[in-house]
């Protein structure tokens, strides 16, 4: 009997702390902390307590660096502290998920990240509702453009011709970060407009394209400026092409396959900020000013260009066009993905 | 000779040894601390060294990194709670000992074969970076198919009672492997729906549920029944081994600190899976094999000599290639970049100065490691006395924030929860669970590998497979793998019928 009692003791005590666990969360999130009722829209005193970031990738990882660089600037703009709040998993879906779900005061915003924010309600095996259209855009952070490279020691691809020429007849692999990233994408959309056949393997996260390139287990690098810049300066790779209206400034002597007279086949992966639909205009309108102030600051320009990015702003209409343009891309392969 | 000099400016000076001194026990501690693993600790303190001079920040993260891994099997020795996946291995043979009362012992074995572990790969990382880099290099899809393989036949050995109620114990984790999105086909695999299952069911608190959770509940339990429990006895002894114990165990930590190196470089296995293969090898070179399992120094030994000798293994991707091998070293990188050190040939010519310098203050996070875990044994040890009625609830209540703060996610929480349970089901009928650990950790591996292989191939598989010396090495080992328990017990019988 008394061994029944304990365990019931026990589990009761988990289902406590998995219920703190949960109430902490929310003191955490201002979405449930309620009381202040916010209708003294008219004279706008926003914001009056610290604003939650959400990350939808984990500590540590491209996006979350560059949100903890970006955001000591938004505080000095706003006067109140910004918390990053990390909720990786779903390929970004957790995060964005809770983002739709917050309350839309204007305190809890995220970032949103193209394409995988769009690839994870095409794909119709998830069976989401959301779509870009539920969010409040705030503003574009970070731009970079995709780019085609080749282990630096390969005599078959000496330029984006050569390889082009030969992927028309041969099946030539590809790095991919995964089904419906950027980097699969941009493949896709080579085969569907030039009829080449690249065949993505996809890996989990960066590294393993990156190592199956340099060791020579995988043809192209398919990848974004910010990655092959490095090792394209240590002599590791030879960059073939950029998938961008304009050569890059990293990489001045790459030519965009633009101009090489591939048509406009852009790819890109970018990050900006979103709020839930539903935040007042003149909240918006503050974080909007905030954040345009911050990410044009050039102490942070010039920190995100140390880390290989582009930073671009972009806001309004303009913000949302790139956004709908990078959807329509997606959509235009949905054949190719099987979706 | 400038060189040097300049080296030692760097890091001998106060900032950069207390930088060390915090990354050496805010690591350890963190390690202890169920579900906070090196990656968190090390992503946690990178904004913190921003305005840090290069070197004091990296060599504080990491000293994190090694001094996290080391101190996971601190609370897997003492309390059966792995504090990383690394050291859930250790905890086999650590809790056995600590159970017999010689936890301190456990310690001091745990810390030195920890210390020679992480020096030698720091060793290794000062003399012989590029040469490992280029081998890390030749391995891709088709070998880390074949290298989870090999590790998966550890299953089979793993458990001692009953083979067969080992591989089932495997098969529920392969199977719990499958969750998550497929990668190569972009589709959820039972997600039931949940964003939060499309990653997989996160290893850590799969792990905390398994080990520490349904340990919690066997003591609840024990708690009850009986109050003629066997409360730990006086902590015996020393912590330091005795020379001649030592010397017994240096052959393995030899071979695990090479195991580890070697895993450590390859960008798709981390000390999880190096530390389950170096255990298992000890065993396999072991004359008396089936003492593993019942508490022998051996078992501790080779695990925590692999998993520090992970962690500068891993590094040597990282600072040469700049690729991460393991998921510390891909926060790591960005801790570099930061710092304006981007990795590739120019960290050992251009920025040799700070290179150096971090390499070197890494293998002293190493030494201090040692030094503070053999102080404070015998206050770590001093847990093991604390009441079970007091002890158990506190370790519940790190499960629960362990396995939350791992993702900031509540479903995480169920989920231990739940593996909690099966966990403690399945001791009670005599399962183990590290082979569901293991099986877990491996399965997506060898499942991504053998599916990669395929597109690799061109449809080309057998041919692929035989054109690669690495694979062929591979494939050998693992036939000797699972003939060997059976020519050897045969060996054995002819043996026992002669005498």
């Amino acid at each position: 009997m008394k061994k029944v009692i304990s365990l019931v003791l026990v589990m009761c005590l988990i289902a406590l702390f998995a219920l703190t666990g949960c109430s902490s969360k929310n003191a955490e999130t201002p979405k449930e902390n309620s009381q202040q009722p916010s209708k003294e829209e008219s004279k706008v005193e926003f914001p009056t307590k610290p604003i939650t970031v959400i990350v939808s990738y984990a500590a540590g990882g491209g996006t979350d660096t560059g949100a903890r660089i970006l955001m000591p600037y938004v505080e000095k703009e706003l006067g109140v502290e910004m918390v990053i709040a990390n909720k990786p998993g779903g390929g970004g879906w957790v995060g964005w998920t809770e983002l739709l779900n917050a309350k839309p005061d204007g305190y809890t915003i995220g970032y949103i990240n193209s394409p995988n924010i769009f690839s994870g309600y095409l794909n119709p095996a998830y069976k989401r509702d959301a779509t870009i259209e539920d969010f409040a855009l705030i503003a574009n952070h970070v731009v970079d453009y995709g780019a085609i490279a080749v282990r630096a020691d390969d005599k078959r691809f000496e330029t984006i011709d050569d390889l082009i020429e030969y992927a028309k007849n041969h099946e030539v692999t590809t790095t991919s970060t995964g089904v419906g990233s950027d980097d699969h994408i941009a493949s896709l959309k080579l085969n569907d407009k030039l009829g080449t056949k690249f065949v993505a393997v996809h890996g989990k996260g960066a590294a393993y394209g990156k190592s199956g390139v340099l060791g020579g287990h995988i043809d192209a690098y398919f990848a974004n400026v910010g990655e092959v810049t490095v090792p394209a300066k240590n002599g590791e790779v030879r960059v073939l092409a950029v998938m961008a209206p304009e050569r890059s400034k990293f990489l001045p002597d790459v030519p965009t396959l633009e101009e090489k007279g591939y048509g406009k086949v852009y790819s890109w992966s970018a990050r900006g900020l979103a709020a839930p639909k539903g935040v007042p205009e003149d909240r918006l309108n503050i974080i909007i000013d905030a954040f345009e102030k911050a990410i044009n600051n050039s102490e942070q320009v010039e920190k995100m260009n140390k880390m290989g990015l582009d930073v671009k702003f972009m806001k309004g209409e303009e913000y949302y066009k790139f956004l709908k343009d990078d959807e329509a891309g997606i959509i235009g392969v949905k054949d190719l993905l099987g979706w | 000779m400038d060189v040097f000099t300049i080296i030692f400016e760097k890091i001998l000076n106060l900032h950069t040894l207390l930088a060390l001194l915090m990354g050496v026990v805010g690591g350890m501690i963190i390690g202890g601390l169920p579900g906070l693993s090196a990656t968190m600790g090390v992503a946690l303190l990178i904004p913190l060294t921003f305005g840090m001079d290069p070197v004091a920040g990296l060599v504080m993260l990491t000293a994190i990194y090694t001094a996290a891994v080391y101190g996971g099997s601190i609370s897997a020795i003492l309390v059966h709670t792995p504090g990383t996946p690394a050291s859930a291995a250790t905890a086999l043979d650590g809790y056995k000992l600590t159970l017999k009362g010689e936890g301190m012992k456990a310690l001091g074995v745990s810390t030195v074969s920890s210390v020679i572990g992480g020096f030698f790969s720091g060793l290794a990382l000062l003399v012989l970076a590029p040469p490992l880099s280029l081998i890390s290099l030749k391995f891709n899809a088709p070998e880390y198919f074949l290298i989870a393989i090999f590790g998966l036949t550890i299953i089979g050995s793993l458990v001692t009672e009953s083979l067969i109620k080992g591989l089932a114990a495997g098969v529920l984790g392969l199977i719990a492997g499958l969750v998550g999105v497929d990668i190569l086909t972009g589709y959820p695999r039972y997600t039931f729906g949940l964003s939060v299952l499309e990653s997989g069911i996160s290893l850590i608190p799969a792990m905390i549920g398994l080990f520490s959770l349904s340990q919690a509940l066997m003591q609840a339990e024990e708690l009850g029944s009986t109050n003629k429990k066997q409360v730990i006895n006086e902590l015996k002894g020393r912590v330091l081994p005795k020379w001649k114990e030592f010397k017994s165990i240096i052959p393995t930590i030899i071979r695990s600190s090479i195991i580890g190196i070697f895993v450590g470089i390859l960008p798709g296995a981390g000390g999880d899976v190096a530390s389950w293969v170096s255990l298992n090898e000890a065993k396999r070179f072991s004359k008396k094999p089936e003492k593993f399992g019942t508490g022998c120094i051996e078992g501790i030994a080779a695990p925590e000599a692999a998993n520090n000798a992970v962690t500068g293994g891993a590094l040597i991707p990282l600072l040469t290639l700049g690729i991460p091998g393991s998921s510390t070293t891909a926060v790591l990188l960005g801790g570099l970049i930061i710092q304006g050190l981007i990795p590739g040939r120019e960290l050992f010519t251009t920025y040799a100065n700070i290179t150096y310098s971090v390499i070197i203050g890494f293998i002293l996070a190493n030494i201090l490691m040692g030094v503070c875990g053999l102080l404070g044994a015998r206050y770590f040890a001093k847990v093991t006395k604390v009441s079970k009625a007091i002890l158990t609830p506190i370790i519940i209540v790190l499960c629960v924030v362990g396995s939350y703060a791992i993702r900031n996610n509540i479903v995480d929480v169920y989920l231990m929860v739940v593996f909690g349970v099966i966990g403690y089901f399945m001791r009670k009928t005599g399962f183990h669970p590290a082979p569901v650990v293991l099986a877990l950790i491996l399965g997506p591996i060898a499942e991504n590998g053998f599916r990669q292989s395929i597109i690799l191939s061109r449809g080309n598989m057998l041919s692929y497979f035989f054109s690669r010396p690495i694979c062929i090495i591979l494939m050998i080992l693992i036939v000797l793998a699972v003939l060997s328990p059976i020519y050897m017990n045969k060996f054995k019988k002819a043996n026992m019928q002669q005498d």
